[in-house]
């Protein structure tokens, strides 16, 4: 019954694409959204009851779905984000053909593969062994690949999908070490028996899930990817970074945390993965003077903060986290999409649309400052929590996130003040012309935004109470030290990013810029790259001068033995017999000599002979 | 007898299109096509009837024919034999119906195409060892003549490698062939008999010089590396269709003869050398990938991935082989996965040298470079491209992902650094083929490509039946590893 929630989506993705070349692009966007709609509903039910769903492959392989409770919260967040991100991109992002209405078949595709991805994670998000989690974790790979070369025409565009696709696939790696060791240990690949494991062949399963999501939540060292994952269309970049790709790391590691963090070295290899990603991903983001690279930062560094969460023991705290930022960073992305409709790019620096987009930007704030980590927002309790979380481990640890939430602050200050901050009238002239966004585009801006506003509620006890009993989560201890902390770090982010963004672009260069790049991570992949494609021609070149010489060479040596035995060999068979002959022939004309015709010859040859028999007799006897 | 009808069916059709000098081109081909498909629907029949729960051999055809020397006309099939050789057969229609520029001479390509069927599938039917190596030896004739005549750039040279390379190769198992022979009292041929006894068990240097002709021989074929060298150059030359033959069925006879001789006749001394075959594998299947990765030639670049795959199924047979451990289920799984991969190995790639075929068809150029932007020209042919491509690199949902996973499961239980280092073939693969589908298809659409043709009806039409053999494969696989697990338990857990 359960994998209703996965083939739903897929079967709708068919319909979309078929669809595509029939519908008009307003009947295809809406056609889609309901179907998304419809998706959500039946989340919801499903997540009520207790359904559950198998499938078998062989006798040993079987794919099994299950409910738990990270689970259903994924499987209703899922289409919840995704449901404003496919209708804002039938507006957005379907280009209309000359003639109709409709769209073309690029759109389409666009559309199908969103509401395609959805189904993919629903698989990830309600797997209950790590076969079929694989199986998603790889499709969810491939349909990012997909939707980020989405605009095939561009030259940049697949080597960037190539990169995002190669990295996430090089943690995929790690699941498939993990699924073999789980079965090497217990014959079957369910997630109890990861649990039942022991000995080394755990720590080679823990590990290799901790590589998988690692990769897919841009965790360090692999964060780049999120940077070349940019050249996707902007609600690909929703999705991925609210919902789907990025967030399936974290959701692995919150699903599996009981069973992992009975390894000794997980708490300390999450946590110190997820402050670094956090910190450096602050300070790419306050630097990064590209719109969505700035965003692409902040996720890694938000995650990074969901997975110290889980490291320290609060997986829980890490899921409310995960879903006060989707709603926030899928507002932002779109926001986004409307600026860069606007200007023409996504350069910071040219946008300050606050005086053109008042609306927008008073939602965009919104989300912005939920982002800087402000009570009363949402997102500033979850943050709370996870600095209360971190508390546990340690007062330091504790005030190095709340550093995290400074510099996020920061970032968030000064994408809300170039992007839709206010410009002068003079700056604003300057704008190049463009049509106003469109009411869907409005509408699910201030959705997205409605919805971090709502979380708010968050910070009311009484919320907290349902919140703690609906997802039976456990939250950790706060101090109100820790509280004024943050407000004052996050108070200097907001001063700091307002400093920041006053300051011209120029002011951006050498340690900065390479910081601004993720300390350079991009380059470093581009080298392994350049590396191993190097390897290749190298052994190419080998493979035809040497493997094959061997059999060249032996080739020339047939050609030669066939040539030298055509000359010496041939003449030598024929020499052999001839000489025999003239032997014989010698021998022939030397025998008639004795036949002399002379009577005293004959009677020498006689005697002669009767010597020797004579002689042989004599050794004869005496022997 | 339908075993003898899947093989007698093509024989006959090539005998009639070689005799018949009267037909048309179109009537040859229509010739072909029935005989082709007869003959797949014949094993279709033989797949119905067999019965998973039953003995290993079914379906046993067994006719008199020399019996002092104990050689007789014996066929019949395992779960094994039977997936491979119905895969065989529809590759086979493939081929026949796909497009191809016969330079007037259809009559005789249709009649060697069907030839070739025949012995193709008499190597993977055959139950009597020297049956088994006539049809071996034979399918050599046809693809020599298929590339030799129809084959561009330097078709004979090439031709001519790879009948002496992969003839070299038959030597060394005839070889082993008569060692078996000999080592049984009163000798016999009979494959059954020799898996029964296991002649070689305890018999030291001649076991192993038995097992190590045996694998040469179909290392060659298979190919493994550094024996690999005949297969590029054959590919490059070879016209599509007989590529497609060549990497999608010859190649199989490879590693079905390490599963039917080797594995399941010495499993004794399999076992004592399958760690060293084992890392030969793993040799294969990375440096095919990377060497793969170094190809400027589209056909070059995907038959070097053959390599790699076929690097899959040897590593999945010898962990099959390899005893120390008493788990049967972990070399069930290796074992099933090996042959999976040689199923799905055969569609995929078989369509992707169909498609080569097409571009060769269209433009006469196979450099990587030529190309570009043919995305926004050619969907259809971009569609099927990227499917194939993604199921070669081992998506899930698609044929490759269930046989490479099954190989890596297995291989870990008993290997597990062979496996850590073979996982990462796969990522190899995944910048292979995704690099050349940007080459391709990605960017702006190069001037020379303006006219460049979408796929005909009748290409896309195969393109879609293999397409959705890969689908079917990777979704619901059920149908096929039931099949297939059923004789590898015995093969594995039997003695």
């Amino acid at each position: 019954m359960l994998w209703v929630l996965v083939l739903g989506p897929l079967l709708l993705a068919i319909l979309v694409y078929l669809a595509g070349r029939r519908c008009g692009r307003a009947a295809l966007t809406l056609g889609a959204s309901l179907g998304m709609l419809a998706t959500l509903l039946l989340a919801l039910v499903a997540v009520m009851g207790d359904w559950q769903g198998a499938y078998r492959w062989s006798e040993t392989l079987v794919l099994s779905l299950e409910l738990s409770s990270a689970g259903r919260l994924f499987a209703v967040m899922v289409p919840l984000v995704a449901l404003p991100i496919i209708a804002y991109a039938g507006v957005h992002d379907l280009p209309r053909r000359d003639d109709h209405h409709r769209t073309t078949a690029g759109g389409a595709r666009l559309l199908a593969l969103l509401v395609a991805f959805v189904g993919a994670m629903q698989l990830l998000v309600l797997a209950n062994d790590l076969l079929t989690l694989l199986i998603a974790w790889e499709l969810i790979g491939a349909c990012s690949w997909a939707l980020i070369s989405q605009r095939w025409g561009e030259v940049a565009v697949a080597r960037d999908a190539a990169h995002a696709f190669l990295t996430t696939r090089f943690g995929d790696l790690g699941l498939y070490i993990a699924a073999a060791a789980v079965f090497a240990g217990t014959g079957s690949f369910g997630y109890t028996d990861l649990a039942a494991l022991d000995g080394g062949l755990k720590h080679v399963a823990v590990a290799g899930i901790v590589l998988a999501a690692a990769a897919k939540s841009a965790q360090l060292p692999f964060s780049a990817w999120l940077f070349a994952a940019m050249s996707g269309p902007i609600p690909v970049s929703a999705l991925l970074h609210a919902a789907t790709l990025v967030a399936a790391g974290l959701y692995l590691l919150a699903r599996l945390q009981p069973a992992l963090a009975t390894v000794a070295w997980f708490a300390p290899v999450v946590i110190a993965t997820g402050l670094a990603t956090a910190l450096a991903g602050g300070v790419v983001g306050a630097l990064q003077g590209h719109a969505k690279k700035l965003l692409a930062a902040s996720t890694s560094a938000q995650y990074g903060l969901m997975w110290l969460a889980v490291g320290v023991g609060f997986p829980g705290v890490a899921l409310v986290h995960f879903v006060a930022h989707s709603f926030l960073k899928a507002g932002l992305f779109l926001a986004t999409g409307i600026a860069e409709r606007q200007t023409g790019s996504y350069t910071l620096a040219d946008m300050r649309l606050g005086r053109r987009l008042p609306g927008i930007a008073i939602a965009t704030a919104v989300m912005a400052l939920a982002l800087a980590g402000l009570a009363p927002m949402g997102f500033a309790w979850s943050k709370e929590q996870v600095v209360a979380a971190a508390g546990q481990q340690g007062a330091w640890l504790a005030l190095l996130v709340a550093l995290t939430g400074g510099l996020s602050a920061l970032y968030a200050t000064r994408f809300q003040w170039l992007a839709y901050g206010r410009a002068t009238r003079r700056e604003s002239s300057g704008l190049p012309d463009a049509p106003s966004p469109s009411t869907v585009e409005r509408v699910t801006l201030m959705a997205l935004a409605a919805a971090t506003l709502l979380l708010s509620l968050l910070w009311w006890p009484a919320a907290q109470a349902w919140l703690t009993g609906a997802l039976a989560l456990s939250l950790p201890q706060s101090h109100p030290w820790q509280l004024v902390v943050s407000l004052i770090l996050v108070v200097l982010g907001i001063a700091a990013g307002v400093m920041l963004a006053r300051r011209p672009e120029q002011a951006v260069r050498g340690w900065q810029a390479l910081a601004a790049n993720w300390f350079g991570l991009p380059v470093l992949a581009q080298g392994i790259a350049t590396r191993v494609n190097a390897l290749g021609h190298a052994l190419a070149r080998i493979d035809d001068a040497v493997v094959d010489a061997g059999l060249r060479a032996t080739a020339r040596l047939a050609r030669w033995l066939a040539r030298h035995h055509a000359r010496e060999g041939e003449s030598l068979a024929e020499e052999l017999p001839r000489s025999l002959s003239r032997l014989v022939d010698e021998g022939g004309r030397w025998a008639r000599q004795a036949q002399s015709g002379q009577t005293h010859h004959y009677y020498t040859g006689i005697a002669a002979g009767l010597v020797i028999i004579l002689l042989m007799l004599v050794i004869g006897v005496a022997l | 007898m339908i075993l003898t009808t899947a093989l007698a069916v093509p024989l006959l059709g090539a005998v009639a299109l070689a005799g018949s000098t009267r037909w048309s081109d179109a009537r040859a081909r229509q010739v072909a096509v029935i005989a082709a498909v007869l003959s797949l629907l014949a094993l279709v029949v033989a797949w119905v009837g067999f019965e998973p729960a039953g003995p290993l051999f079914q379906h046993v055809d067994e006719l008199r024919w020399v019996p002092s020397l104990g050689v007789a006309y014996r066929v019949g099939v395992d779960g094994i034999a039977l997936s491979v050789a119905t895969m065989s057969a529809l590759l086979f229609v493939a081929a026949i119906v796909y497009p191809m520029d016969t330079r007037g001479e259809s009559r005789q390509y249709y009649a060697w195409l069907l030839f070739l069927q025949a012995v193709s599938l008499g190597v993977f039917l055959a139950l009597d060892l020297l049956l088994f190596y006539v049809f071996f030896d034979l399918t050599l004739v046809g693809m020599y003549f298929l590339i030799g005549r129809w084959g561009h750039g330097a078709p004979q040279a090439s031709a001519l490698k790879f009948f002496l390379y992969t003839f070299a190769g038959s030597l060394l198992l005839l070889l082993a062939i008569i060692g078996l022979y000999l080592s049984l009292d009163p000798h016999t041929f009979d494959m059954r008999v020799l898996i029964e006894q296991q002649p070689m068990a305890g018999k030291g240097l001649y076991a192993g010089l038995v097992f190590l002709a045996l694998m040469l021989g179909l290392a060659i074929k298979t190919p493994l590396v550094p024996l690999h060298t005949w297969l590029p150059q054959a590919h490059v030359d070879a016209p599509g269709p007989a590529s497609a033959i060549l990497a999608g069925v010859l190649l199989k006879m490879g590693t079905y003869g390490m599963i039917r001789l080797p594995l399941a006749m010495l499993q004794e001394t399999f076992a004592r050398y399958a760690l060293t075959v084992a890392v030969i594998a793993l040799v294969a299947i990375l440096y095919g990938a990377l060497v793969a990765l170094g190809q400027r030639n589209l056909k070059r670049r995907i038959a070097y991935t053959s390599i790699n795959h076929m690097g899959y199924t040897v590593l999945g047979i010898a962990v099959a082989a390899a005893a120390f451990t008493d788990d049967s289920l972990v070399r069930q799984l290796a074992l099933t996965g090996a042959t999976v991969e040689m199923v799905a190995h055969g569609l995929i790639t078989g369509a992707l040298f169909l498609i080569c075929g097409s571009f060769w068809q269209r433009t006469g150029e196979y450099d990587l470079d030529h190309y570009g932007g043919l995305a926004s020209q050619a969907p259809l042919l971009t569609g099927f491209t990227a499917l194939a491509a993604f199921a070669s690199l081992g998506m899930p949902g698609l044929a490759g992902f269930v046989a490479e996973f099954q190989v890596f499961a297995g291989t870990f239980a008993i290997y597990p650094w062979l496996a850590v280092l073979g996982v990462v073939g796969i990522l190899i693969t995944a910048a292979v083929f995704l690099d050349m589908l940007r080459r391709l298809f990605f960017g702006r659409l190069p001037v020379h490509l303006g006219q460049f043709v979408e796929l005909t009806r009748r290409e896309w039409s195969v393109l879609g039946v293999l397409s959705l053999g890969i689908v079917v494969i990777g979704v619901a696989p059920r149908f096929l590893l039931t099949l297939i697990e059923a004789s590898a338990g015995l093969l594995v857990g039997g003695h």
